[in-house]
């Protein structure tokens, strides 16, 4: 090991200190800078992450949707599934109803599926509670876990939809009768979002709700593991017949992404203040240690150093405080992502309560997604900027010459 | 002349001080030859650590010519040809003795066995081998100043500049000190070029001058 690299290390963990507190203090701050941003980003990243999992997970990587109805639909998921990298496909048609129990309403989304389809795109059994899809036939319905509760119903109710279609033949003085229909199950997705009011219908009965024959909305595609979404989607468009189009999981929820990521840019941008003030801290601490230092600067000197190598060994300085405070953040940033939940479970029992906390917000088990490139950022980003910090020092200790330091008293 | 250490030929140095020029040294001539040992004492202010300075070619004269080994003198070879020992210690506060000892062979790259071994025996040979361990903050001044010493012949230098090297030490300590330095200059057969404000010191060494005037006589 070079002298000035010895040396910048011996300074920063001085023999036989067991606890070297400015080496701390300094690298302290980085550490907290950098498990700051590992731990928000990765829960921003986490909330992005959940939404992708639910969209995914309740309608496919890609749905092929038309501004107006899609005539044969089994036609096009045959030809849908000839294309390689899609694993399945199967149509679907949605809207809202208004659902009757006991003389209480409701007004949930109804999304009409294949049943002999829909398994090969949606895993609807890994989120039942309740029933099985094997009970679901034309006379009956499946029901969101909250829209169930609210509503009191329970597996086997009888309940009544009533179909915007009602209103249609009511204008033409025919009067249509609400349809009777039985709860053959019960999911829960696990986001507020799609549990509080969903129902999941077949599909011949939701086209006899809506009076669609044999048309539907669009198709749901799921991919084959490890297919890009993107690609495959703009390959769609270019090869669907005109009318049809294919969209991303992404682009059905291009808002409530580009807000998360929005937040997530400006989180990042606010917390790497933290980092550059430690990086500051870094820097006026190896002043003052060069100023403290001046007449070992000059020794040095003396002993045949010359001025670049003694300007390493203070920017070796902060290039090790940079690793060190970055490593230790790391560190900090893992066990506070692994005892997410813990610590706000903590939180939330001494400010407004768990049940409370878990109304209000949604949600008590915090998401969390890290991802290599956030990491790197934050990694290079700290390392950079503590090392930078130490430029300034290196310079100053560069400049003084032997003679002086030596006479400085 | 072959075995001159070193050769200082008309040696001019000035310092501007406010709008007034101090001549300190006023052409210096001194021949150091291999081994010997050289006392040079002065009043204060009289530019004895100038003048060492540019024997060291830590500063640079305004006019003259030295020196090193029968060659010009260069920054490079500086850490080879010479040891220095300072009033003020200057030890590395945040290492032991042994590995202050090693710091001057460290700067010449990375010290192995050989260097290891003889850090150790120079420190045995000041009378610290049980204090190798010990930080410069655990030593007294005599101890640091030995220390010094040892750092000082790590390279095997064939001239040693020391400037008062007992003018933080008490006067036993200051004694033993010198002592030391002379002896182990002897017995290495290293030029040594003591500074010091001790008549009883500088009539140890070989030659006492006197720096006088800018000259040394
Ligand atoms: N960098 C400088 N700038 C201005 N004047 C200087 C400088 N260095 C030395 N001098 C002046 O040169 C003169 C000689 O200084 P020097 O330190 O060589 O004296 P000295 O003989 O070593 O004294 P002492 O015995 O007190 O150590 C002094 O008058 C001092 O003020
Ligand atoms: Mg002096």
């Amino acid at each position: 090991m070079p002298w000035y690299l010895y040396l910048a290390l011996k300074q920063l963990f001085p023999t036989g200190r067991v606890f070297p507190f400015f080496t701390f203090m300094s690298g302290l701050g980085v550490a907290v800078g950098v498990a700051l941003l590992v731990v928000t980003t990765s829960i921003m990243g986490g909330f992005g992450h959940g939404i992708r999992g639910m969209i995914v997970d309740t309608q496919g990587e890609i749905q092929v949707v038309s501004p107006t109805l899609i005539d044969h639909p089994i036609a096009l998921v045959e030809r849908l599934e000839q294309v390689p990298g899609i694993a399945g496909a199967t149509p679907f048609a949605r809207g809202v109803v208004m659902l009757q129990y006991h003389n209480k309403p409701d007004f949930p989304e109804i999304q009409g599926v294949d049943l002999a389809r829909v398994g090969k795109v949606i895993p609807f059994e890994r989120y039942l509670v309740a029933g099985s899809l094997d009970d679901l036939d034309d006379d009956s319905i499946l029901v969101s876990a909250q829209l169930a509760r609210g509503m009191g119903m329970q597996l086997g109710s009888e309940v009544e939809i009533y179909s915007p279609l009602m209103l249609e033949k009511m204008k033409q003085d025919e009067i249509l009768l609400p349809r009777g229909v039985r709860i053959a199950g019960i999911f829960e997705i696990g986001h507020q979002h799609l549990d509080r009011r969903m129902i999941i219908a077949p599909l011949r009965l939701m086209q006899e709700l809506y009076g669609l024959g044999p048309t539907v909305h669009g198709i749901s595609v799921r991919l084959k593991p490890g297919v890009d979404e993107f690609v495959l989607a703009r390959q769609l468009n270019e090869t669907l017949p005109a009318g049809l189009q294919a969209l991303t999981w992404f682009e059905s929820a291009a808002d409530f992404q580009s807000v998360i990521r929005f937040e997530k840019y400006m989180v990042f941008f606010l917390l790497a203040f933290i980092v550059v003030v430690a990086a500051l801290s870094i820097m006026s601490s190896l002043l003052i240690s060069v100023v403290r230092k001046t007449r070992e600067i000059g020794l040095l000197g003396a002993l045949g150093g010359k001025p670049r190598q003694v300007a390493a060994c203070f920017c070796a300085q902060g290039f090790f405080l940079g690793v060190t405070g970055t490593a230790a953040g790391l560190l900090l940033a893992w066990l506070v992502i692994s005892f997410r939940n813990d610590i706000v479970r903590v939180l939330a029992r001494f400010t407004v309560g768990e049940d409370v906390f878990q109304q209000f917000y949604g949600f008590v088990n915090l998401p969390s997604h890290t991802t290599g490139s956030d990491l790197a950022t934050i990694i290079v980003g700290a390392i950079v900027a503590s090392t930078l910090a130490g430029l300034l020092p290196a310079w100053r200790a560069a400049q003084l010459k032997p003679v002086e330091a030596l006479r400085s008293e | 002349m072959s075995d001159a250490v070193l050769s200082a030929r008309g040696m001019r140095k000035s310092y501007l001080s406010g709008d007034r020029r101090i001549e300190v040294l006023q052409g210096v001539d001194l021949e150091v030859r291999a081994g010997e040992s050289i006392s040079i004492r002065g009043e204060s202010g009289s530019g004895k650590s100038t003048l060492l300075n540019l024997l060291s070619g830590l500063d640079a004269p305004d006019a003259g010519t030295l020196q090193w080994a029968g060659g010009p003198a260069r920054v490079e070879l500086r850490a080879e040809f010479l040891g220095m020992v300072f009033q003020s210690f200057y030890l590395i506060p945040e290492i032991d003795a042994r590995a202050n000892v090693l710091m001057a062979a460290r700067m010449r790259g990375r010290p192995g066995p050989a260097e290891r071994a003889r850090a150790a025996d120079l420190l045995d040979r000041v009378g610290l081998a049980a204090r190798a361990r010990h930080l410069p903050a655990q030593l007294s001044g005599g101890e640091r100043q030995r220390v010094a010493v040892a750092r000082a012949l790590m390279n095997f230098p064939k001239l040693i500049l020391a400037d008062e090297p007992t003018g933080n030490l008490d006067e036993h300590t200051g004694d033993a000190v010198i002592e030391l330095l002379l002896a182990l200059a002897r017995e290495t057969r290293t030029a040594l070029v003591l500074v010091t404000h001790n008549p009883a010191h500088a009539k140890k060494t070989d030659r006492q001058m006197l720096l006088h005037d800018g000259v040394l006589r």
